[in-house]
């Protein structure tokens, strides 16, 4: 595997070389934050920016989310570990980037962490991946002989809970929401505009953080999600009161993958499984 | 008046203060400390370093009834909700926390218009302030002492509270604290040399490091507005901005809301809700033209307000220095950082 | 008083809601506790409207389309049939009783088979009991 710094260094090269032959206007990766474990999205558009980028175990946000900041035909190249690069394939499902537009750098990373907590993302939080699933130019070895665990791993204690236990367990985490919508603003799929809750006609939940808004907010975003949750795990990240988002999301993707046979942002050629059905169907999904 | 307490007896305390009225105390939960209505003395727990949301919403919640109605009844039959409240006690503010509320109360109150609801339950509170621990070093985010606030800065609390071992000093700071002080017969009376440990604290506290930079009102409010039309400078520094709440929500300085019509089933809620000017539709007008559509336009109104607009109107810095906004920030844009910025352009 | 529970009827305009019409002309009985609202084609049901009549008081939600293949708009229950089996399971997840949300192809018709289902579901709706976990709090005062 190859280290970070050897990663953020390839991620020099290629972001020099881009922009010095005007490939791309812009390289979309991480930049210096306030401290080192503190690295901030960056979009770098001139070669004195190349020197800024950084890379290290903390640079966990899903770049794909600054993606549909761009007009159509802005040429783009995105850092992409493997969750971005699934957020790329289910943007480019969706018709919202165009994948002639984006020079994707592949980023493999095992190791990265979570700079509030300092624990080691893997396939409890997300997905799970660590090689991206597309890319143009890799900056790194792939990494292969690491254990797979299944992203849906995690669920089975859950979904071992009585249903009152479950609710009760549910009821209290989404009354913790403070409806600050972080989750919604760093989730790569969620781009609507304006977003269901925003609406004033038809009017769908209250302003106001209490009980019945939170979970109309939240139960509707997981829905809205369905079949289209890359699971990078960047809404639970960015809650600041820790709500686990990604199970819910999580049980979703689970359930899509089961009855649709198809799991988000893996192929360029999918459907995403709402916008799309097929005859043969069973009516058993129902049950 | 010096008092003190162990702080293994800390839940006697509360249950004290739980007779007198109503207990707003740190509570462990899941993912950090928060201030909480207590229901079990047992809850209270001062080992924290600050708590996640800031209490602001001790007095400006985060959603706040003003009138009930009836919808299609004349207006007369509305009632405006009654407050009523119980002496309220605010227990383990930290000093910048303490500090907001006073930069609040020139908005809520001294500005002229009185907001009923801010002002009744300023007063019905009792503010317990309680000193950053100095042994242990500040957080990378914080940077109160640039806001020239010390970490055990007492000014603002009526009680203020500091930690000598496994004792907790408390030392009243107005009268109003004084009294609560001499009615709380479980504590015992501070000796000599606590008052000496106590004052020592305090004058340690001035010089407790966090980040600092030499900040002046007037130079930062001048920088910024040559700044504003620096379209370039609000480029850069908003480009990772995703327009989500967090930063305002856990602002102790940060006042905004929204106010709404709730009705179900024709009873209707007129209320006011927080609000932050980093929503797309914090700045949406009725016609559809929205003033504020890109991303540098709402973090450059926030920075402004703070930094700027602030100090116009009122002379003050609308910024404690706590470092909530930077620390909860999803994609880690530091608010330090941003003034360093403006003050170097 | 025993418990009459509240069901939300969500029927398609062409098959469904035409075969409830048929079960009222042949004079079926079947219970009174659905409210049917009509919709134009089952995939015009937005998930939020199930959520929401759970929030505001409903014990049962009952959504009727058009057998798969026999839609008028060709595909729409297909699609249908796809968002609401997640919405079942959305609502199964979060802990709420999978038998309370129910969804029936019915043609027009079918009146007999409309009131069996009703009869059915409000059998169901019944044993279950009433919907506490969603529904808004100050509604649960009221009752």
């Amino acid at each position: 595997m190859t280290d970070f710094r050897q990663i953020e260094n390839n991620l020099k090269k290629e972001a020099k070389r881009l922009l010095e032959a005007g490939e791309v206007a812009v390289v979309l990766a991480y930049g210096r934050g306030y401290d080192e474990k503190h690295p901030m999205p960056f979009a770098a558009k001139t070669i004195a920016d190349v020197e800024s980028l950084v890379f290290n175990e903390y640079c966990n946000f899903n770049m794909a989310s600054y993606l549909m900041r761009y007009p159509w035909g802005t040429k783009i190249a995105i850092a992409a570990k493997a969750a971005d690069s699934r957020a790329i394939i289910q943007l480019v499902q969706e018709e919202k980037v165009r994948r002639e537009d984006l020079v994707i750098l592949g980023i493999p990373a095992y190791g990265m962490k979570n700079q509030k907590t300092n624990e080691v993302v893997d396939s409890k939080t997300t997905g799970g991946l660590y090689n991206p699933v597309i890319y143009d130019i890799l900056l790194g070895e792939e990494i292969h002989g690491q254990k797979i665990v299944s992203p849906y791993e995690v669920l089975a204690e859950y979904e071992a809970m009585d249903k009152e236990e479950r609710w009760a367990f549910w009821k209290s985490q989404m009354d913790k929401c403070i409806r600050c919508y972080a989750c919604r603003k760093a989730c790569p799929m969620c781009y609507c505009d304006p977003c269901f809750i925003d609406q004033n006609k038809p009017r769908w939940a209250d302003k106001a953080p209490q009980s019945p808004g939170n979970m109309m907010y939240h139960l509707t975003r997981f829905h809205h999600l369905a079949g289209r949750c890359i699971d990078c795990g960047e809404c639970s990240r960015a809650c600041p009161v820790d709500i686990p988002l990604y199970l819910f999301h999580k049980k979703v993707a689970k359930e899509c993958e089961e009855m649709f046979g198809q799991a988000a942002g893996m192929k360029l050629e999918d459907k995403p499984v709402l916008v799309d059905f097929r005859v043969e169907d069973s009516d058993k999904i129902l049950e | 008046m010096l008092k003190k307490i162990s702080i293994s007896k800390i839940s006697e305390l509360a249950a004290a203060l739980m007779d007198k009225g109503l207990l707003l105390a740190p509570v462990k939960e899941i993912s950090g400390h928060n201030f909480v209505e207590i229901k079990d003395p047992k809850q209270v727990d001062l080992d924290f370093h600050n708590t996640i949301a800031s209490p602001k919403a001790a007095f400006f919640p985060h959603k706040e009834d003003f009138i009930k109605y009836e919808t299609g009844k004349p207006i007369d039959t509305a009632s405006v909700v009654a407050l009523n409240l119980p002496p309220t006690f605010l227990f383990g503010a930290r000093p910048c926390d303490v500090k907001s509320f006073g930069i609040m109360d020139i908005h809520f109150i001294a500005s002229g218009i009185v907001d009923p609801f801010w002002k009744q339950r300023r007063e019905a509170a009792v503010i317990f302030g309680y000193a950053f621990d100095l042994e242990k070093p500040a957080q990378p985010e914080e940077f109160y002492q640039t806001l020239g606030i010390g970490a055990a800065d007492p000014e603002g609390s009526d009680i203020f509270m500091v930690k000598k071992g496994g004792d907790l000093l408390l030392n009243s700071v107005t009268p109003k604290g004084e009294k609560i002080l001499t009615e709380l017969k479980i504590l015992n009376e501070g000796k000599a040399a606590d008052k000496k440990y106590y004052d020592e604290y305090i004058k340690k506290g001035k010089e407790y490091k966090t980040r600092s930079m030499c900040l002046e009102p007037g130079a930062i409010t001048k920088k910024l507005e040559d700044l504003f039309q620096n379209t370039d400078f609000w480029n850069r520094v908003s480009s990772a901005c995703i327009s989500c709440g967090v930063c305002t929500f856990v602002c102790p300085t940060c006042y905004c809301f929204d106010i709404c019509d709730d009705t179900l089933f024709g009873h209707g809620t007129r209320r006011r809700v927080w609000d932050a000017c980093m929503f797309t539709d914090f700045t949406l007008e009725a016609s559809g033209h929205n003033p504020r559509t890109h991303v540098y336009q709402r973090l450059r109104q926030k920075i402004n307000h703070k930094y700027s607009y602030h100090v116009r109107k009122y002379g003050v810095i609308s910024c404690v220095g706590c470092g909530r906004c930077t620390k909860y920030c999803p994609v880690n844009i530091d608010i330090y950082s941003i003034i360093e910025d403006a003050m170097k352009a | 008083m025993s418990f009459e529970p509240k069901i939300l009827g969500i029927a398609c305009n062409w098959c469904t809601y035409t075969g409830a019409d048929l079960a009222g002309t042949t004079r079926l009985h079947y219970p009174p506790n659905v409210r049917v609202v009509r919709v134009m084609c089952s995939s015009r049901i937005n998930p939020s409207f199930i959520f929401r009549a759970f929030q505001l008081g409903a014990d049962g939600v009952l959504v009727g389309g058009c057998h798969p293949g026999d839609c008028h708009y060709n595909t729409g229950n297909l699609y249908a049939r796809r968002r609401l089996a997640v919405t079942k399971k959305i609502l199964e997840f979060a802990g709420l009783e999978p038998g309370r949300f129910r969804v029936e192809w019915i043609s027009a018709s079918e009146g007999n088979k409309f009131a069996e289902v009703v009869q059915e579901f409000t059998a169901q709706i019944k044993e279950l009991g009433p919907q506490q976990k969603l529904k808004i709090d100050e509604l649960q005062e009221k009752a």
